[in-house]
């Protein structure tokens, strides 16, 4: 008994330096509410633990409308060391006057925001990407790990033959093909409509159709070349009138952004216009389900709708307090290796940003003849003027029955009013 | 004295009937959401996205369990009462001591002092230099910077300084000729006379500290250190279209709430009374 | 009247001033320090992010908030949005309160289990009541909807037009704080003597001539207390919004706003809204004012019907 005592002390003395040397370290990891997203990154993270055993990462999740919010606060009191932020956007132009900066140009100004410029695995990525989505005066400070359509409809292959409905390629035969469901009593649309974004992001399609120049829309604005009502704004407002009214189902401002998708899948609509980051929660939630993605035909001239938009969206920023920049140098380049970055790809449904990856989804392969020709989104470019009204955003929420404009020609007036209340007031 | 209750009437047993029948409908219109959490909590996934009034067919107590393993309710709880707990004990403890001597005048500037509180309730809004501060002390996302911003509440300070001077003076005296002390005196003989002040302060305080939902939102992310306000606001944003497993969370954070209540009722009824009368 | 001080001497003369400071310095610093600070943060463009400049820019903030293209109209509407919550919530849960207190007095059955029903919200708090309305008026065939079939109707309830929405949520504000009210009104109605109410009988007085000129009247004190409370707290009240809407133009009140702006969550989709604490304490001193004035001015009113009252 005696001598195992004392085998045991001697033990635990030895083991003591030990101790010391492999000092566990945590890193704080901070990304939002996305259920793919969520679950890989878990799984991810187990496989990182079991590489380099002594660091653990610790996940927070927030909701995506508090990301921001989160990210400042938390960077703001260094406890935290890697976040998840959208690609850099809203960055100010030079026909923009007095805007207000974006968040990440306060952070960076602000010294809060790590440079990576120069490591190793940002070789591994698109060097547009680098440079569009993360990079502010020729330094990188973002990570950036792909891109989403939002200008798209899901569609419900099954549904449409069931019904002899073809893939609409003009507004006109969108129209016919709602009609269609909505005789034989199945929901044309379906959206998240209690979060708002979602029906902000249905509309998007409609407004690329209306203006496939996104910059030139922005700028066009700013400078008064282009107004919230003329022809062809009015045009894009009606037309994102009828998708509020007529096409979305009613009652869908009770469904929340995550139960969308498996009202979609579930069949009870037709179409879901929504961004392709819902594909995977679509697979889930139907395997079975036969489902397609075609950009929203805003316009009755096919030419116009042959474009998708959207963003640059899950990127990697790193704080510059933190005092485990090692372990988190490890974590970025554990996830961009190629096999990690390609299983990231599968899980999410990401259009990647590292040219060896592929999405070989079914969304992958409806979205891939419209890569050529993909473009940034408006929200990503648009920066509101100080003073600017809250109807001056092509917002096809605003529209009853999700919000209070019933007529597309006051609220088109309204809107370039509330524009031009900001862009006087700044002159 | 305690007399007749004011309108009562003794004869019209009509009209009694009627009041008693409008106290069921508001009471209905009280207990009809939390049923209808009940019945949901219930329910099937499908039997929900059905019909979200059917009563449940079958009760689905798995919905109790997948909740309680997806949330963190111990934890949230612990937190709730632990915060409650330790800001109300501490607060009350600084506050008799800054409002005795204030209602006594035992020391100089008394009647400022007093003013300085009673103009409280109408201050600018202090968030953002609280958060500041909060920020440069090192105090952000830790309990003890929580507990912190609850250790103050000018109303309770005003409660009892107008309670205190309602007690004779010649108590002091008398206590002191005996030879007790200030501090002695207060602990031992001020508390206990001032139970219904104290427990006004007490109950309004820990009322407000247990409903703060925004504070901890800005100042608690991490998921360790929530109360159950924010832990079951981010229980719902993770699952927020899990509606039955929703349900069966908030449920379960009612009863031990509800519980508490039940034993505790006649002291908060008692504090709420106690304040308004002197309030 | 001698204000002497009877605990001792010289030394220990400065006990109590030892045992109000720690009372007194956590007051400074936590509560009137940073008041103060809100005024003096309203004239910078501060940030609120640390290690960020930070300049003075007067009343350009003041400007901007109050004066600035369109924000004289959204926040103006914000403001009156403001003060209706304030009106209905006041008057609406006073009034409510009132009601069932009386009711409770009378004593008819199950008192207790009434009182603790009525109650029960105010313990639950607002997370709770929140999601718990929101699962009540869920659009999708939930309880108020079916309700609301049967009249014949039909609505969107949270999620159709803002103002809809917004009076929705200011029912659940009253809904879950008319507990509080009920039972400091009861407490007044006990100290009523039911000899006054016996005499007004006696000369013949019906239910509601007792009510106008006997019970209403010596009930001032407590009304003046709900008032107080109410006008108050719920110019200041706006975690329920954040529950039960979040962040969304068209229901939002100076304090949502006011957070809204200070920690980056001004818009629909805020990915890139950077915090603006020096712009936010500016609308908090404008909050101030309106809380200042309407407090006060109740007040004054409140006092000058008490004397007229009660003598």
């Amino acid at each position: 008994m005696r001598i195992q005592k004392v085998f045991l002390a001697a033990a635990l003395i030895a083991a003591a330096p030990l101790c010391l040397f492999s000092q566990g370290v945590t890193l704080e990891l901070l990304i939002h509410q996305n259920a793919p997203l969520v679950d890989y990154i878990t799984s991810f993270n187990e496989k990182f633990h079991a590489q380099y055993p002594n660091i653990t990462v610790n996940v927070s999740v927030v909701k995506a409308d508090e990301l921001a919010t989160s990210t400042q606060t938390r960077l703001t009191a260094n406890d935290v060391d890697i976040i998840d932020m959208f690609g850099f956007a809203q960055g100010i132009q030079p026909f923009m006057k007095n805007a207000d900066k974006p968040n990440w140009q306060t952070l960076i100004e602000a010294g809060l925001l790590m440079d990576l410029t120069g490591q190793p695995f940002l070789k591994n990525y698109d060097a547009s990407a680098v440079r569009d989505a993360g990079s502010f005066n020729g330094k990188v400070y973002e990570v950036n790990t792909g891109r989403y359509a939002f200008t798209g409809v899901f569609y419900n292959k099954d549904l449409f033959k069931k019904y002899g409905v073809k893939v609409p390629t003009t507004w006109g035969q969108l129209v016919a093909a709602c009609q269609t469901f909505k005789k034989n009593n199945i929901a044309p649309m379906t959206a998240g409509g209690k979060d708002g974004w979602p029906v902000l992001v249905a509309g998007y399609g409609i407004l690329l159709s209306a203006y496939p120049d996104q910059a030139a829309l922005v700028k066009g604005l700013w400078t008064g070349s282009i107004t919230w009502n003329d022809a062809r704004s009015l045009d894009m407002w009606k037309k994102m009138q009828v998708l509020a009214r007529d096409m979305i189902e009613p009652g869908a401002s009770g469904i929340a952004f995550d139960a969308a998708p498996g009202r979609f899948a579930s069949g009870a609509a037709a179409m879901l216009p929504a961004g392709s980051w819902d594909a995977p929660a679509i697979a889930a939630a139907n395997p079975k389900l036969n489902f397609g993605y075609f950009p929203m035909p805003g316009s009755d001239n096919p030419a116009d709708n042959k474009y998708l938009a959207g963003k640059y969206d899950v990127g990697w920023i790193v704080a510059a307090g933190t005092d485990k920049k090692d372990a988190a140098m490890k974590w970025l380049a554990f996830f961009s290796q190629p096999e990690n970055y390609q299983a990231y790809v599968n899980a999410t449904g990401i259009m990647p940003t590292q040219p060896t990856a592929k999405l070989n989804t079914v969304l992958g392969r409806e979205v891939a003849p419209y890569l050529a020709n993909f473009r940034l989104g408006y929200e990503l470019l648009w920066v509101n003027p100080k003073g600017f009204g809250q109807w001056a955003q092509p917002n096809a929420s605003f529209f009853k029955p999700f919000n209070q404009w019933d007529d597309a020609r006051k609220l088109a007036d309204q809107a370039q009013a509330d524009l031009d209340a900001g862009l006087k007031a700044n002159r | 004295m305690k007399g007749l209750p004011a309108g009562f009437s003794r004869r019209a047993s009509s009209s009694r009937v009627v009041m008693f029948i409008v106290l069921l409908a508001l009471a209905a219109v009280y207990l009809g959401p939390l049923l209808s959490v009940v019945n949901v909590s219930l329910q099937t996934s499908q039997e929900f996205s059905l019909d979200p009034t059917a009563l449940a067919r079958q009760p689905q107590f798995a919905n109790f369990v997948t909740a309680w393993n997806k949330a963190n309710f111990p934890l949230y709880l612990r937190n709730s009462l632990l915060y409650t707990v330790v800001a109300t004990a501490v607060y009350v403890l600084t506050a008799v001591f800054v409002a005795f001597p204030i209602a006594r005048r035992y020391v100089r500037g008394s009647g400022f002092l007093f003013s300085l509180f009673v103009v409280a309730l109408f201050l600018p809004y202090a968030l953002i230099p609280q958060f500041q501060l909060m920020l440069r002390l090192r105090l952000y996302n830790t309990p003890v910077g929580y507990i912190l911003l609850f250790l103050v509440d000018p109303i309770g300070i005003v409660i009892l300084v107008n309670y205190i001077r309602s007690i004779p003076r010649e108590l002091d005296e008398a206590a002191a000729m005996d030879g007790s002390g200030y501090t002695r005196f207060v602990l031992r003989v001020l508390f206990p006379l001032i139970k219904p002040a104290l427990a006004s302060v007490i109950v309004l305080h820990a009322i407000g500290i247990w409903n703060e939902y925004v504070t901890p939102l800005i100042y608690l992310p991490k998921k360790a250190l929530m109360p159950i306000t924010r832990g079951l606001m981010v229980f719902y944003g993770q699952y927020g279209n899990d509606w039955t497993t929703l349900a069966a969370a908030i449920l379960m954070l009612t009863l031990p709430i509800v519980a508490l209540f039940l034993a505790l009722q006649r002291w908060i009824y008692a504090g709420v009374l106690q304040g308004s009368v002197r309030g | 009247m001698k204000l002497g001080y009877y605990f001792g001497g010289r030394a220990s003369r400065l006990v109590p001033y030892l045992l109000l400071l720690p009372g007194m310095l956590l007051y400074f610093f936590v509560s009137l320090g940073p008041s103060l600070a809100t005024v003096f943060y309203s004239f910078t463009d501060a940030s609120g992010l640390l290690g960020a400049p930070m300049h003075f820019v007067g009343l350009s903030n003041y400007q901007e908030f109050l004066f600035m293209g369109q924000n004289i109209r959204d926040n103006a509407d914000v403001l009156v949005r403001t003060l209706e919550f304030s009106f209905l919530v006041t008057v609406i849960q006073t009034g409510l309160g009132l009601a069932a207190a009386m009711l409770l007095n009378q004593r008819l059955a199950a008192t207790t289990v009434f009182r603790t029903v009525f109650f029960l919200p105010v313990i639950l708090g607002v997370t709770i009541v929140g999601l718990t309305w929101t699962l009540f008026l869920y659009p999708v065939g939930g309880p108020a909807e079916k309700l609301l079939n049967l009249l014949g109707g039909r609505s969107e309830f949270l999620g159709g037009p803002p103002f809809q929405a917004f009076l929705w949520v200011t029912w659940v504000q009253i809904w879950a704080n008319m507990g509080v009210t009920m039972i400091i009104f009861l407490g007044g109605l006990q100290t009523i003597p039911s000899e006054l109410v016996e005499a007004a009988r006696m000369d013949g007085a019906g239910g509601w001539q007792t009510f106008r000129s006997v019970t209403f009247p010596l009930l001032t004190p407590s009304l003046n207390t709900n008032l107080t409370l109410a006008i108050i707290g719920s110019l200041q009240a706006w975690q329920l919004l954040l529950v039960m809407k979040g962040v969304t133009n068209g229901t939002q009140v100076l304090g949502l706003i006011i957070y809204a702006i200070a920690f980056g969550r001004t818009s629909a989709n805020p990915t890139s809204v950077a915090m603006r604490q020096g712009y936010g304490a500016a609308a908090s001193v404008v909050l101030f004012v309106l809380v200042l004035i309407i407090g006060m001015g109740a007040q004054v009113l409140m006092r000058q019907r008490e004397r007229r009252v009660l003598g």
